[in-house]
């Protein structure tokens, strides 16, 4: 069963080993596989004036990422940061305040946050977005599944319209939306 | 036995009959989830503290030895295990999936063979067969594990 977590959200969680010492806390998420999926993180130090580590942490190092700690082995598995980014082919990451659109024309709203489905593979399942008027949520935040393959641009994404219809007012059930959604798309399951 | 009872119980030497301390901390290696040993509080010499292998017994009412001379000033392993940053209780517990369970509100222990028995927080009571590490941040457990 995957764990869905908003990305914002793993930024500053604490690193910890399995011997039970916080030694870092994340500083960004490094997305790779056109930004589909985690390939690491950045690090920084802990505490308020601790500034960004020279280490970074690789996804296959992670031992889990849970909704209150990052568990890793030990200090050994840190990476040299250059070596985590060099993967990144973010596009889907970095995607805060983008506009979706739906491949009929309308505006759904802009990015707030990236929603995270942890398995044994952290991937991008769907964002969060401040609602525009045509999705009728008087404009508060909804979150919106992705297919498995989206196009993208610096301006804006494009989701098929059916995305409309899977809209979630939060976490809870939003799996399963996600699940629908991309049934759906594959040609399977009730409409 | 209960860490909450057990402290403050009081470690009687054999030989003379004399009361040597109090128990004030309880320290657990997370690798054999046991107890390591005790820091006392008012010892009659430097010494404060116990490792469980010097103990004669861990009885109902108070801690035995057969002397005096079994507390010492703890080196290695278990100086740090005894130390401030690594006590038990209070100490906030995460699985190895990340997820927090919530402080370590009270330990329970065998008297006889010193093997915690389960970790008990304020929403759970976990085996002590599942502590994975205890570190300065957290003690981590793996729930899964038998």
């Amino acid at each position: 069963m995957s764990v869905l977590m908003r990305a914002t959200e793993v930024i500053k969680r604490p690193v910890v080993t399995l011997a039970g010492e916080a030694v870092a806390q994340v500083k960004d998420i490094v997305y790779e596989g056109d930004g589909g999926h985690v390939g690491g993180f950045t690090l920084a130090g802990r505490g308020l004036f601790a500034g960004p580590l020279k280490v970074a942490l690789g996804w296959e190092s992670v031992s889990a990422l849970g909704n209150d700690a990052l568990m890793i082995r030990d200090e050994g598995v840190f990476e040299a940061p250059e070596q985590v980014v060099s993967r990144s082919t973010a596009r889907r990451g970095d995607v805060l305040g983008s506009r979706v659109m739906t491949d009929d024309g309308t505006e759904l709203g802009t990015i707030t946050d990236v929603i995270l489905g942890v398995t044994d593979v952290a991937d991008v399942i769907g964002y969060e977005i401040d609602s525009s008027p045509a999705l009728g949520k008087d404009g508060r935040r909804v979150l919106i599944p992705l297919p498995d393959t989206l196009s993208i641009s610096g301006e804006a994404l494009m989701l098929p319209s059916a995305a409309k219809e899977f809209v979630s007012d939060d976490l809870a059930g939003f799996g399963a939306a996600v699940q629908e959604f991309r049934t759906r798309l594959a040609g399977g399951g009730a409409t | 036995m209960r860490f909450s009872e057990a402290k403050n119980h009081r470690v009687m030497s054999v030989n003379d009959a004399a009361t040597v301390g109090k128990v004030q901390r309880i320290a657990v290696d997370p690798t054999t989830s046991t107890i390591a040993g005790l820091k006392l509080r008012k010892t009659p010499g430097e010494g404060d503290s116990l490792a469980w292998s010097e103990l004669s017994a861990f009885g109902r009412d108070a801690v035995t030895i057969d002397s005096a001379d079994r507390i010492v000033r703890a080196t290695g392993d278990l100086r740090r295990l005894l130390g401030k940053d690594h006590a038990v209780l209070g100490k906030r517990v995460l699985s190895v999936g990340g997820v927090d369970l919530g402080t370590v509100t009270d330990v329970d222990f065998d008297m006889g063979s010193g093997a915690v028995i389960s970790v008990i927080t304020e929403r759970h009571e976990l085996p002590g067969s599942g502590i994975v590490g205890l570190g300065s941040y957290a003690l981590v457990v793996d729930t899964a594990r038998p």
